[in-house]
């Protein structure tokens, strides 16, 4: 079943060696150029073989990922990448798996799946581009567009409340969940090993803009201007820090979380709230930030959020199969045959 | 009368407006988006306190189609449209429609397949719409435009068709006529207001309770459920057989096509003409009913039928049935999203007079 293992190792890869043998097709300017970079960018960090890795796609500007990574892939239905990612993964426990996907994909047509797999934790990778706009059909508002986008779907501003990712990510019993962007390259790279190290599903949340049909959405993230002050950057055992001159931080009154002034004598970074990936009651409020929590402005968070140890799936599974053939013993053709299963028609 | 320049969706859309259209139920794909998007931008326009007219994004396609079988429940008239990776999702919800009776107009602009395939024209989903496409026992009346025009005319007919026979009725086009742009005049429609004594809603005294559902578990009741069907599929094919013919009074060689494959026939059979061959063209406009009859009268006098469509020959079948071997009936295809000139369909037709007067 196995057969790569006992290949020779290779030499030591390039990312040249990830880049595809065709031109890559997406609209001038679109952050998807930039997330493929850095996602070439680290798979000669992974130490595997080329043929070890399989991407997975369903529909969608996203979903023409597999193309542009010269690794295994399949490009396969509208939202059920999820579901066919966990067939292989069931099938072939030793593959390296990475969804790509996007927001219309993952949280619309294939939401059930999407959910579904986080919860079992096979070990491998899902990474959301979220652009809140369906591009490939040219502009229809999707399941992260805001209240009041108007798109050629909801000329007069959508009316449905969007997806929180991280809200249903957790809620989903996702393992690991964390937030980059396309215009943050070296944060984006990070997480991306991060998330390659997490023993379970990981989920990558990746803004990434879409100049033609909702240019811009996310530009007070990454603009210079905006940057700081709207964008709080999530480092494990610091505190929660953002702002000009890191002048701000987040602290817990109660449970609810509040922007404090550092330069003003009444607070110190000692009253901060300390950033515990492995704090599931944290990851919940820090996903909450992005609501806008009551009126409260509140910088939207970048990193990883959520990060804990748990059994995958496919272990569980080969555990489960080894210790009932253990207890039963390995069954014979015959004693089935024989067996009290079976019974003579009079 | 209003005559407009319009694509092929779009004068669909239109009409699903003026045929009073209540509910539109839909998810973006290509070919076929600007009919949610047409209707998302005219519809609110018609919606009053007291008659609500919607249009919903709906999150998949199955989920478009369960929301038709919601509000199609509840005696609205209801539609959605999509293309062929969406109206294959859509199948579990189109059988239980069938079979809980229910009246509702479903569009599909045909691409090419199978899988996600291309976004160019085909007509491979000839067998899904005509064989009924989901699990059991059910037909769907099958209505097959050839041009923008038709794209609207349909509109009206299908839903009337579906209210008069408790059936959904499918419009299968294709990504070329509903991309197209043609004219298309919009006549005087007034909404036939169809009782509905057995939609979900209230109970007035003078009924029971009504419950939509398509579930018969006990066999002898199935089975009287689905003669009931069958009659009624009966009945359909009595009534509602449509179909075109050009130049075929004296036609020797008859080409048998829909959609746009008839448009290019209609082309091919004017070609043949000018050669010297006496072609003719009959266009199946219900797929379902199909016209079988006067394509076995046809083949009392004809010499030879070419159908043509854009798929691997599925139509074909129905012709070669409708004729029981009384005329040979070949074919020509093309696949893929590619779309055949119409010289290509007269030299195939010259090959095959060729081949007859050989042997």
């Amino acid at each position: 079943m196995n057969e790569t293992t006992n290949l020779p190792v290779l030499e030591k890869l390039t990312y040249k060696d990830f880049a595809p043998d065709q031109d890559v097709k997406w609209c001038p300017g679109c952050g998807d150029y930039s997330i493929l970079k850095q996602v070439q960018g680290i798979f000669p960090e992974l130490g595997k073989r080329k043929e070890e890795f399989v991407f997975i796609s369903g529909i969608g500007c996203s979903s023409r990922f597999p193309y542009y990574m010269d690794t295994y892939g399949m490009h396969s239905i509208h939202g059920r990448a999820t579901a066919i990612a966990a067939g292989l993964k069931a099938s072939r426990p030793d593959l390296d798996i990475w969804i790509v996907t996007g927001d219309g994909d993952a949280m619309s047509i294939g939401g059930n799946h999407l959910i579904h797999t986080l919860r079992k934790n096979f070990n491998l990778n899902i990474l959301m581009f979220n652009n809140e706009i369906y591009g490939l059909t040219k502009g229809q508002y999707s399941p992260t567009s805001h209240v009041g986008l108007v798109t050629k779907s909801t000329p007069f501003g959508s009316i449905d409340e969007p997806f929180n990712p991280a809200e249903l990510a957790l809620g989903a019993k996702s393992t690991f969940f964390a937030r980059s962007l396309d215009r943050d390259p070296k944060h984006m790279k990070e997480i991306l090993l991060e998330a390659h190290d997490h023993k379970g599903t990981s989920f990558v949340e990746i803004y990434q803009n879409c100049p033609v049909f909702n240019d811009g959405t996310f530009f007070i993230y990454s603009e210079k201007g905006t940057k700081k002050e709207e964008s709080l950057y999530l480092e494990e055992g610091k505190p929660l820090i953002f702002g000009e001159n890191n002048s701000k931080g987040i602290k817990f009154d109660g449970f609810k979380p509040v922007v404090v002034d550092l330069t003003d004598g009444k607070n110190s970074v000692n009253d901060l709230w300390i950033h515990d990936k492995r704090d599931r009651i944290k990851a919940t409020i820090l996903a909450s930030f992005a609501n806008g929590n009551n009126g409260t402005h509140l910088p939207r968070p970048f990193g990883i959020f959520y990060s804990i140890d748990k059994p995958t799936y496919e272990e569980t599974m080969l555990h489960q199969i080894e210790e009932v053939t253990n207890k039963k013993g390995k069954p014979k053709l015959d004693d089935i045959l024989s067996g009290d299963k079976t019974w003579v028609i009079a | 009368m209003e005559t407009k320049l319009m694509k092929g969706n779009e004068a669909l859309a239109e009409a699903a407006i003026q045929a009073g259209c209540d509910a539109y139920f839909g998810y973006p794909i290509t070919p076929q988006s600007e009919v949610l998007e047409y209707l998302a931008r005219e519809i609110p326009k018609y919606s009053t306190k007291e008659h609500i007219r919607v249009v919903l994004q709906a999150e998949s396609e199955i989920a478009s189609i369960n929301m038709v079988y919601g509000a199609a429940g509840a005696g609205f008239r209801v539609m959605t449209s999509s293309s062929s990776p969406g109206i294959s999702l859509m199948q579990e919800g189109i059988s239980y429609i069938a079979g809980a009776e229910l009246p509702c107009l479903i569009v599909n602009v045909n691409r090419a397949g199978p899988g996600l395939g291309t976004i160019q024209p085909g007509q491979g989903d000839y067998f899904q719409a005509t064989k009924g496409g989901g699990h059991g026992d059910y037909k769907l009346i099958v209505l097959a435009p050839s041009s923008v025009q038709e794209m609207a005319d349909f509109v009206f007919l299908g839903f009337d068709l579906a209210d008069k026979y408790r059936n959904p009725v499918m419009i299968l086009s294709d990504g070329a006529i509903g991309q197209m742009m043609e004219k298309v005049t919009f006549g005087k429609y007034n909404v036939h207001k169809t009782e509905k004594p057995w939609a979900t809603t209230g109970k007035p005294e003078s009924r029971g309770r009504n419950y939509i559902t398509s579930l018969h578990i006990q066999p002898e009741k199935l089975e009287v459920h689905n003669l009931k069907l069958i009659e009624k599929y009966k009945e359909i094919e009595k009534n509602e057989v449509r179909y075109e013919e050009i130049m075929t009074e004296d036609a020797e060689y008859i080409f048998v096509a829909y959609g746009l494959s008839a448009r290019i026939c209609h082309k091919a059979a004017i070609i043949a003409r000018e050669k010297g061959i006496k072609a003719g063209m009959f266009r199946p406009v219900t797929l379902f009913p199909f016209p079988s009859k006067r394509l076995n009268e046809l083949a009392e006098t004809a010499k030879l039928f070419l159908t043509a469509e854009l798929n691997s020959g599925q139509m074909v079948e129905d012709v070669r049935l409708a004729v029981n071997g009384k005329v040979n009936v070949e074919f020509y295809g093309r696949l893929g999203g590619m779309v055949p000139n119409p010289e290509e369909i007269v030299n195939k037709l010259e090959n095959l007079i060729s081949k007859e007067n050989v042997s």
